[in-house]
């Protein structure tokens, strides 16, 4: 049975809190773009570039990242090479851009080692950041997220489930014993 | 039934009937709108100096709570309501309205109309006004030549510091006049924390080694304290996240530039709603404010405004666009009013927490 | 976003019964202003014969077909709705839009579904869900269980604890519940609810009898933003229906904490089901500790929350439906008259509302008459006043039986009753409290019996001490003071001092105190709103600034009983609407939070007080209206308002002691408008019951036209114009016959056509009679427009209207009543299938 230890308005001060944390980081939002890797990050990327077009009014470019065949734990033949990069949709050079990826969850780390190759695929950014909604620990890479939402330990016989609205009916994250 | 007056310095006078302490007192006259919570509202350090006209006609109907005091010592000048009850039951052990008031010698009036009082409050602007036994010449003449003090943070705020200990994170709150409800919110995120008085220096407070600073709500004008309180700010931000609220938002906005000005009429209640800039959603919370940060003075090179009122236009929140210092005009802490907000003091626990997993190598 | 929608259907409240009166009506009517700006086409369907919302829809968009399942998808074949409505139609219009849903009629004719997804209403609709929803948002709820036996059954006590309620469990309404305090009532209750329950199980759960309820009204947009509109406390505690209860706005005894977790609880739900537009949640407030439960959830409008509305005067069907068309709340732009700021502020209130339900025992006396779980009241009356005891005043003596202005009390039962009574609450509860106090209980004593707040006890003491107080001081100057801070009316302290209400009025001008109106707004005096709704109080500061040019006054009839009530309302409101628009400003006084005469659009002015003579002589006297309207038949009032020689009264229709009878049955009529020596035929009426009985008080179901009128018509017409002399008769008249059966018709008298008929005559003629006949009392009626009206002889349809009963739900085994136990009618049509033949 799962418990929400986040519920909506938990997981919109997450967010709202690692918007002001990429300004103040970035010391502003020049030459910043957001990659969202999918499925749910893309849907925070975008929530968070929402956020800075409020407070700043600008237009933040947000990227998707299918990072599928960049990763290490999954086997990949059974993907092919067409649908390999298919489903990414990053219409901007990454070229001198201060990137910053957003996941909802942040566990091993080898979804973020597969992001951070794949950004690389696409060309040289000025620097990479890491803003995760959730860091439920038990890394098994030297990966750590430079924004957090909020930190929860968890066993790893627990599962973190992530909601968002747009494709979950509702906002939250719960912990599943 | 002793009759006695509200006079205000507009000449208007205001009859009715007396309860708790039969003091004569003088202050500023505000109308406070929130539906339920007279007792945080009466206990608030906030109303030193000042004359609370209730708009919520029955006051008094649940007595007084334990667990629901804003301060030990409350320091308003008196308290106006159409009826009051003079009860005192229930399972939260209280003491009646009436005991309370004589206890703290503050004088109260029923039996007055006091939607009229709000309306002409709302026309005329902010005044002084006197609870006073005849409505003469005389207590005019007095009220007009009373001078209220301008020291109210240094008569109401702890002189000495105290811990109130827990688990937690480190948090050091300068006392302006503090509100119970900052505590109270504080002690539920295992806060340990540490009030320390109004004009405590940075070194005093960093020597104490804090993950979060809190600047309390308090009474009267930001101007009335002296500079040394905005250098402290300015050199606590740049150091551990911070958070002020009421009064310590708005030094906080003067201790990075902007400019304050007075409200023709104060505000108090939780009835406007408060956009948040960055979600654009409204929500609702306790406001008592007599001044406001003018967003033309913003430098918005350095400040975000964070939130505002629909109604008045005033700008109920900042953050720095350098640090994790951010500050509120109303009260997150619902006590009284709405919990809407209340996350605030989450984010301001979480700021603290990422400043401990990262050693402060951040700042 | 705002939705662009051309086309909506929305479904209708239905008749009027326990549960229900016109507030779903009003709230439809100020929905339907909403829409108009909006430019969408509106299907209405309701098959309400006192609906006055569904006049302002085009007559052909407008479905009189009862809501079902069935008839809603045969409406939307037919017109292709973008969207469907159905929040303003309660509980079950919600069902049948539930059932559209499951069946796939939404998806597969692309209708949106407005006010809440229908995902989310299926959660909230079915029990268990709502259940599970709770539990996942950790809302409390009450422990239950369906137990096979007793051994699970104790297995669940030793879990909750007693007290606990037990039921047994099958799928019809079963009413029979069982509070156990013990062991020993816990095994008996077991033992006769698992003989009761044909699948052998049966339901326990944990009892919060004695419980405060606390209700939550709130509104919320698309986007999330929220506002509470109001809270309500019920003084009795649960375990007393909420519709049978006292109930205060704003909440009396919560502390700001308990209320603050109430109030966000309640945003917690809404948020959950993402509402849009209203929702109303009720609790229960533990009274030894800060604990609540949810009880309820609607998200629909519900009669209480049209009271949250009423009392704070916030325009909550107004706003909720452009809430539900995706307007944000901070877009949503309202009439004129209201500040910019009020769709998106919480309401804050500077006055106390005290609603007073009313029974219907008095018409149906062979019923149990006990306040329990199912609610029982058919009407309310509310008081508003700046103080709790003047707004309890004002109430109770709004909500009197009696025309007359007297305190009312109970002094006849003896103490035992009155201690059984205390236990096991009857209707009127509140003057058995009362007496109670008077007979020395302590508030101690009586809190513990009854569970209501020590509050309202010290309040309802304070009334017995200021009635003390005026009684022991007649004519005293401080006593007529004291009088009018308790809220005690003119009317009532002539009738104590028994002398003339005038001698009363003297005393008032050499006052010093004098009677002031106050606004209900929702600012509590930060903005100078103009809701125009005002209620007395004795203070400093009148408000009400009387209305310029000419005016009328109307006065409402007050809170629902039993009769023609609803129709009365419908009545009121074409008076007003009439009024208005022949040029004057219009000034309703209601005390009937649930009256569509009472809708913000209908008048220009509006006064929540006690229909009695003193608050009428209050306004009339700031007022000086030029005409007064008195709908309904109110001898009492009628005739002491009479008594004022320069008052322009019109009582409408013309008082029934006029109505001349042969004898006292009928089985036809012939409706007749008559003006000076004018006489038109508007239709002819057969009558039925369904006991077949032909006195006139057991008429209650009409048809027109009349049986046989292809043959019996016009000679009957003709022989109904002939009994009428037109120097005594005028205005909406009914000529009634008898018929033998063979063709042969005697006349047996004559009346003025009665209230409930008006409506129905609207209903199906097509030609606004009520309207016509206020029109010839402002003479402003054009009679020849009229005239051309009524052709005897073809006729395509018959039109019924049949009575509703509150028979079942007062779990009588009555069938048939009189028109006097009416509690509302169903309107339905039949086609005439060979119009030309017989």
């Amino acid at each position: 049975m799962g418990k929400i230890i986040l519920d909506k308005m938990a997981m919109q001060r997450a967010l709202t809190r690692i918007t002001y944390e990429i300004v103040e980081k970035n010391k502003g939002v020049e030459d910043l773009v957001l990659i969202g890797i999918k499925t749910r990050g893309i849907f925070l990327a975008n929530r968070i570039a929402d956020r800075l077009q409020q407070l700043e009014n600008v237009t933040i470019p947000v990227g998707e990242l299918d990072i599928t065949n960049y990763r290490d734990d999954i086997e990949h033949d059974s993907v092919s090479d067409d649908v390999k990069m298919s489903s990414n949709k990053i219409d901007f050079s990454v070229e001198g851009k201060r990137v910053i990826l957003v996941d909802d969850v942040l566990y091993t780390g080898r979804t973020v080692r597969a992001a951070l190759s794949a950004v690389m695929d696409l060309g040289r950014p000025k620097s990479i950041n890491l803003a995760v909604l959730v860091d439920r620990g038990h890394r098994e890479l030297p990966i750590r997220a430079d924004f957090v939402g909020k930190n929860i330990p968890s066993s790893q016989k627990e599962k973190i489930k992530v909601y968002v609205s747009e494709i979950d009916d509702k906002d939250a994250v719960e912990l599943i014993k | 039934m002793t009759q006695r007056y509200l006079i205000l310095e507009d000449g208007s006078a205001y009859p009715g009937k007396a309860f708790g302490s039969l003091a004569t007192t003088t202050g500023e006259l505000v109308a406070n709108s929130t539906m339920n919570g007279y007792q945080e509202i009466i206990s608030n350090q906030i109303y030193h100096n000042q004359i609370i006209v209730f708009t919520q006609t029955s006051i008094g109907n649940t007595g007084l709570a334990q667990n629901a005091y804003e301060s030990v010592l409350p320091t308003a000048k008196g308290v106006i309501v159409r009826e009051y009850e003079n009860l005192a039951t229930d399972h939260f052990k209280r003491i009646s309205l009436d005991r309370y008031l004589k206890q703290h010698r503050i004088p109260g009036i029923y039996d007055v109309d006091t939607r009229q009082i709000r309306r002409h409050l709302q026309e005329k602007g902010n005044m002084k006004a006197s609870i006073v036994d005849v409505a003469d010449e005389h207590a005019f003449d007095q009220l007009h030549a009373t001078v209220l003090t301008n020291q109210q943070v240094a008569q109401v705020a702890t002189p000495k510091p105290y811990p109130n200990p827990d688990e937690g994170a480190n948090v050091i709150v300068v006392d302006f006049g503090l509100k119970s409800g900052i505590l109270r919110e504080l002690s539920k995120r295992d806060c340990n924390v540490t009030v320390v008085p109004w004009d405590s220096t940075s070194e005093t407070i960093l020597d104490l080694d804090p993950d979060g600073v809190v600047l309390s709500t308090g009474p009267g004008a930001p101007w009335n304290l002296p500079e040394s309180v905005l250098s402290m700010i300015q050199k606590v931000q740049t150091q551990v996240p911070l958070f002020g609220i009421g009064l310590g938002h708005e030094l906080f906005a003067l201790a990075n530039g902007a400019k304050i000005t007075e409200l023709r009429v104060e505000h108090h209640g939780s009835n406007h709603p408060i956009r948040e800039i960055i979600t654009n959603e409204i929500f609702f919370s306790g406001q008592e404010q007599g001044y406001a940060v003018d967003s033309k003075s913003i430098n918005h090179a350095k400040l975000f405004i964070t939130h505002v009122d629909l109604v008045n236009g005033t700008v109920q929140g900042l953050r720095h666009r350098d640090f994790p210092a951010f500050s509120v005009q109303f009260s997150p802490d619902g006590a009284p009013g709405p919990k809407d907000s209340v996350g605030l003091f989450d984010d301001f626990s979480e700021f603290m927490a990422r400043r401990r997993d990262s050693n402060g190598e951040n700042y | 976003m705002a939705k662009t929608i051309k086309k909506l259907l929305l479904l209708g409240g239905g008749p009027t019964n326990i549960g229900h009166e016109n507030e779903l009506d009003a709230a439809a009517y100020e929905r339907l202003q909403a829409i108009k700006k909006t430019g969408a086409q509106v299907i209405y369907i309701d098959n309400n014969p006192f609906s006055f919302a569904s006049e302002s829809v085009q007559a052909a968009d407008v479905y009189v077909q009862e809501v079902t399942f069935q008839n809603v998808v045969n409406i939307i074949e037919k017109e292709h709705p973008d969207a469907i409505m159905p929040k303003i139609g309660g509980l079950n219009a919600m069902q049948v839009a539930w059932q559209l849903e499951e069946s796939d009629v939404l998806a597969d004719n692309n209708i949106d579904m407005l006010g809440i997804r229908p995902v989310d209403l299926k959660r909230v609709l079915d029990n268990q869900r709502l259940r599970e929803l709770l539990n996942e948002i950790n809302e409390p709820i009450i422990a239950s269980k369906i137990v096979p036996n007793d051994d699970e059954a104790m297995d669940f006590v030793r879990d909750v604890g007693f007290p606990v309620i037990v039921k047994p469990f099958s799928a019809s309404h079963d009413t029979s519940r069982f509070i156990c305090n013990n062991t020993d009532e816990l095994e008996d209750a077991l033992e006769i609810s698992f003989e009761r329950t044909y699948i052998k199980h049966v339901s326990i759960e944990q009892s919060i009898v004695g419980y405060k309820e606390i209700e939550m009204v709130g509104v919320r947009d698309e986007n999330g933003n929220k506002i509470l509109v109001s809270g309500l406390e019920d003084m009795d505690p649960i375990g007393i229906h909420s519709g049978d209860s006292i109930i205060f706005a704003p909440t009396q005894t919560l502390i700001n904490q308990e209320y603050q977790a109430l109030r966000t609880a309640t945003f917690q739900i809404m948020d959950a089901i993402n509402i849009t537009g209203t929702c109303h949640v009720q609790f229960a407030q533990s009274r030894t500790d800060s604990n609540y439960y949810v009880t309820k959830v609607s998200p629909f409008f519900t009669r209480n929350a049209l009271l949250a509305a009423k009392a704070t005067g916030y325009p909550l069907s107004y706003v909720s439906t452009l809430l539900e068309m995706g307007v944000s709340l901070t877009e949503v732009k309202l009439p004129q008259k209201y500040s910019k700021y009020l769709p998106f502020m919480e309401p804050t209130m500077d006055h106390v509302v005290v609603r007073l339900p009313l029974w219907p025992f008095r018409d149906i006396p062979d019923v149990d008459q006990h306040l329990n779980t199912l609610m029982k009241s058919v009407g309310s009356t509310i008081g508003v006043g700046r103080t709790v005891e003047e707004a309890i005043m004002k109430a109770m003596h709004s909500s009197q039986f009696s025309p007359r202005d007297i305190l009312p009390s109970v002094s006849k039962v003896d103490d035992d009753a009155v201690i059984n009574q205390l236990i096991h609450p009857l209707a009127s509860r509140v003057l058995i409290l009362m007496e109670a106090l008077r007979r020395g209980f302590s508030i101690d004593e009586l809190s513990e019996l009854t569970k209501i707040d020590r509050f309202y006890f010290y309040k309802m003491n304070q009334l017995l001490r200021a009635q003390d107080y005026v009684i022991n001081n007649p004519l005293s100057p401080t006593a007529v003071e004291a009088a009018h801070e308790y809220g005690f009316g003119d009317g009532m302290l002539a009738e104590l001092w028994n002398v003339n209400i005038s001698t009363i009025e003297r005393m008032n001008q050499n006052s010093n105190v004098k009677v002031t109106f106050k606004e209900i707004e929702p600012s509590a005096g930060e903005f100078r709103e103009a809701t125009n709704v005002f209620y007395s109080s004795y203070e400093l500061e009148n408000e009400s600034v009387p209305c310029k040019g000419k005016t009328a006054l109307i006065i409402g009839r007050g809170g629902n009983q039993l009769g023609p009530n609803a129709a009365a309302d419908y009545y009121t409101a074409q008076i007003l609407e009439t009024t208005r628009r022949a040029g004057y400003k219009t000034i309703i006084m209601n005390t009937n939070p649930n009256a569509i005469s009472l809708a913000p659009a209908l008048s220009d002015k509006q006064y929540i007080e006690p229909i009695q003579l003193g608050n009428i002589l209050n306004i009339v006297n700031l007022e000086q209206p030029d005409i007064i309207f008195l709908p309904g038949n109110r001898h009492y009032l009628s005739k002491k308002l009479k008594e004022f020689a320069d008052l322009n009264i019109v009582v409408l229709p013309p008082d029934q002691k006029i109505a001349k009878f042969q004898q006292g049955t009928a089985t036809t009529a012939v409706d007749l408008f008559i003006d000076g020596d004018r006489i038109l035929p508007i239709t002819t009426i057969s009558f039925h019951t369904k006991s077949r009985r032909t006195e006139l008080r057991y008429i209650n179901d009409y048809q027109q036209p009349m049986n046989r009128w292809q043959t019996d018509e016009r000679p009957l017409i003709k022989m109904a114009i002939s009994k009428i002399d037109t120097a005594n008769w005028q205005g909406l008249v009914q000529v009634l016959f008898d018929h033998d059966g063979s063709g042969n018709y005697t006349f047996t008298g004559i009346r003025p056509i009665r209230i409930t008929e008006s409506a129905f005559l609207n209903k199906t003629t097509g030609v606004n009679w009520i309207d016509a006949l206020v029109k010839k009392y402002l003479h402003v009626l054009d009679i020849d427009q009229l005239s051309s009206f009524y052709q005897p002889g073809i006729h395509q349809r018959y039109s019924i209207m049949e009575a509703v009963f509150p028979f079942k739900e007062l779990q009588s085994n009555r069938t048939d009543g009189a028109s006097t136990q009416e509690v509302g009618a169903a309107l339905s049509f039949k086609k005439i299938e060979n119009p030309i033949e017989s």
